[in-house]
């Protein structure tokens, strides 16, 4: 009788919109909204550590969930530019006369001593297909209403075995990322601080990454310009324009 | 007769015994004079190379360098070292300097990456700092102002590379960005240093400067003393008189790893310096007791004769004295004969040392130690004949009749 109860309750309490979506539909959702056709987008990456402030700025291109062009526009990494087509991730420095491929455990290094290393960059592929997905309920952060989604990998070949994802319920978009390892160690925290509506999408323009092995990091990513589903010359993933 | 004849003739009456008693003296002391000039050899290389290759004999740093040295503090950085470089070299203790940049780096080639340790140089000064272009086995020294690099033979087997070749070096700048550069090698050096041989890429210090976006500064400044002076009192002295204030000047044993390990291996060589005394003597008390213990019945025989007791110990100290002398002549002959010569050709340890990041040469030079060898030689007549005195002695107490019934 108590039980019965207890359900009659919760079905009264909870939305039935809870019930509604399945973990699956709140990833695709979010994938949706975070990939884009093609793109492109100005900012800067603000990295924080034990020696201070340092600020390098970037232009970057995608196109879909495969391909991503980012090029290094401050003095410090002045035409660095890093490639990723579907699998692949290239370095470019003009003074260096072949591309660098990164591979193996030079992946695990952080692009230009921020917290996010160019592990993170890879992986085009959609979440579902190297994650499970399971629906953990609902939280809120930072005052807004969210789904907290668990993700564990189904095969070795991503960088983080467990995540865990706070989407927000409403414009289906991170508001916070924790990621861990096989053993259950919090290895990085992502955290949106600010959400802007771009050609009626809802873009992170300003995102925090914690790098917690690291300590004494952080890493401030904020968007200053953003096209979207612009059009976008196919060589500019190419190998060869990359060297030109 | 006197005693000291008649212990003469002994040693000539049993060859056999003699030799033995006299070979294990002589290979005692051979043992003593050979490992003391081997140890000797192997600290003075220790040290040699940890101020050639790592600290000199002060080495000038931003004064937190050291502390976060694991993290490449490339930013806590030596501006305008060239000022600082000739006050340094205006102290008349002062025989050399060589400014470097040490970083990190991933030298890449074709698709591979292999760990080394890029070392930014100024080759000119560096071919009288640490003898250089007396190590290249294969090409030149790199030239200022080029994209060229000298590789340890090791790293170069290992890449599969050689001179003409090009690679590519990615390291972390000094704001912790990355930069990679493509050097083409001009030389390959076979350091003294097996570990710098796996791990080594030299390229002149404005290419070091420009690939790690550092300008015109390095991370230390080494400095070379002249034959006889003080680091301590000229550290001190530059300290003072150049006024840095951020800048540390450690002489080569302050607060080294390389100092430690110095300490440590100094420590272990003395304790099996000290075995193998102990040893030593082992072998020279048991030959020299089985001697005399051998002949019970000798002793009394010529107790019989009529020599009395403090005769018949002294002729066996005699004889022992005797014995002693000629093997602690022949083994320190003999020593002296291995070590000098080992000292110009070396001990190659190279295939012992793959693997092991000290900074032990592959090739050992023992030196002769002139004290220790001395010691050695006194020591070895002393041990034989201190030692002949406690079973002659009892043996003397023994009763002719009782004497000649022993055996």
């Amino acid at each position: 009788m108590k039980r019965i109860l207890i359900r009659v309750v919760i079905a009264f309490i909870v939305p039935p919109s809870v019930f509604a979506v399945s973990a699956e539909d709140v990833v695709r959702r979010l994938e949706k909204n975070t990939v884009f056709e093609t793109s492109r987008v100005e900012g800067s990456m603000v990295i924080n550590d034990r020696f201070g402030r340092k600020e390098s700025t970037f232009i970057s291109y995608g196109r879909g969930t495969d391909d991503m062009l980012v090029e290094f526009t401050s003095v410090e990494e002045e035409g660095m530019k890093i490639l990723r087509t579907s699998d692949e991730l290239y370095l470019f420095f003009p003074e260096a006369e072949e591309l660098i491929r990164m591979q193996g455990t030079a992946l695990k290094e952080s692009v230009i001593g921020s917290d996010m290393s160019y592990e993170d960059m890879t992986g085009g592929k959609g979440l579902l297909s190297s994650y499970r997905a399971d629906l953990k309920g609902m939280e809120d952060v930072d005052g807004f209403s969210c789904y907290r989604v668990e993700l564990e990998a189904k095969k070795d070949d991503v960088p983080y075995y467990r995540q865990t994802m706070w989407i927000d319920r409403e414009i289906f978009i991170y508001r916070r990322v924790h990621k861990y390892s096989r053993s259950g160690k919090l290895l990085k925290i992502v955290e949106i601080e600010e959400i802007r509506e771009v050609s009626g999408r809802h873009v992170p323009v300003r995102m925090k990454l914690v790098d917690s092995i690291k300590g004494n990091s952080s890493t401030y990513f904020t968007v200053t310009d953003i096209e979207i589903d612009i059009p976008l010359d196919s060589v500019l993933f190419s190998l060869e324009e990359l060297t030109w | 007769m006197k005693l000291w004849r008649i212990a003469a003739r002994n040693i000539g009456r049993n060859k056999k015994r003699s030799f033995l008693s006299l070979s294990a003296i002589a290979v005692a002391v051979m043992g003593i004079v050979f490992f003391s000039g081997y140890l000797k050899g192997m600290t003075g290389d220790l040290v040699r190379n940890v101020k050639t290759f790592y600290s000199g004999d002060i080495r000038v740093q931003h004064e937190d360098y050291e502390r976060y040295g694991y993290l490449n503090p490339l930013h806590l950085r030596i501006e305008d070292f060239e000022s600082l470089t000739a006050g340094i070299e205006r102290d008349e203790s002062v025989a050399l300097t060589s400014p470097r940049i040490t970083f990190p780096a991933a030298v890449y080639r074709e698709e591979e990456t292999f760990k080394a340790t890029g070392l930014g140089v100024d080759f000119g000064r560096e071919t009288g700092f640490q003898n250089l272009e007396d190590y290249i086995v294969e090409g030149r020294m790199p030239e200022a102002g080029k994209n060229e690099a000298l590789v340890g033979v090791g790293l170069a087997r290992e890449i599969g590379v050689g001179t003409g070749d090009k690679v590519t070096v990615m390291t972390t700048t000094m704001r912790r960005g990355t930069n990679a550069v493509t050097f083409r090698i001009t030389g390959v050096v076979r350091f003294p240093l097996p570990v710098l041989n796996k791990t080594r890429i030299l390229v002149p210090l404005d290419r070091a400067q420009r690939l790690l976006r550092m300008g015109p500064s390095v991370s230390e400044i080494l400095v070379k003393l002249k034959e006889g002076a003080s680091p301590a009192g000229t550290a001190a002295r530059l300290k003072e008189g150049l006024g840095e204030d951020v800048l540390a000047f450690k002489t080569w044993d302050e607060g080294s790893v390389s100092y430690g390990y110095i300490k440590m291996a100094t420590a272990v060589y003395n304790f099996s310096a000290l075995f193998f005394f102990l040893l030593a003597s082992s072998v020279i008390v048991n030959t020299t007791m089985m001697v005399v213990f051998e002949r019970v019945r000798e002793i009394g025989t010529i107790g019989a004769l009529g020599m009395t007791r403090g005769q018949i110990v002294r002729l066996f100290l005699f004889e022992a004295l005797y014995l002693g002398i000629i093997g602690s002549a022949a083994g320190a002959v003999l020593g002296i004969g291995i070590v000098v010569p080992l000292s110009i050709t070396g001990i190659d340890l190279s295939n012992a040392l793959q693997g092991v990041d000290m900074e032990i040469s592959g090739r050992i030079y023992p030196a002769l130690n002139p004290v220790l060898t001395i010691f050695a030689f006194f020591y070895a007549i002393g041990i034989s004949g201190l030692t002949s005195l406690i079973p002659s002695g009892r043996a003397a107490r023994i009763e002719p009749v009782e004497a000649l019934r022993s055996l």
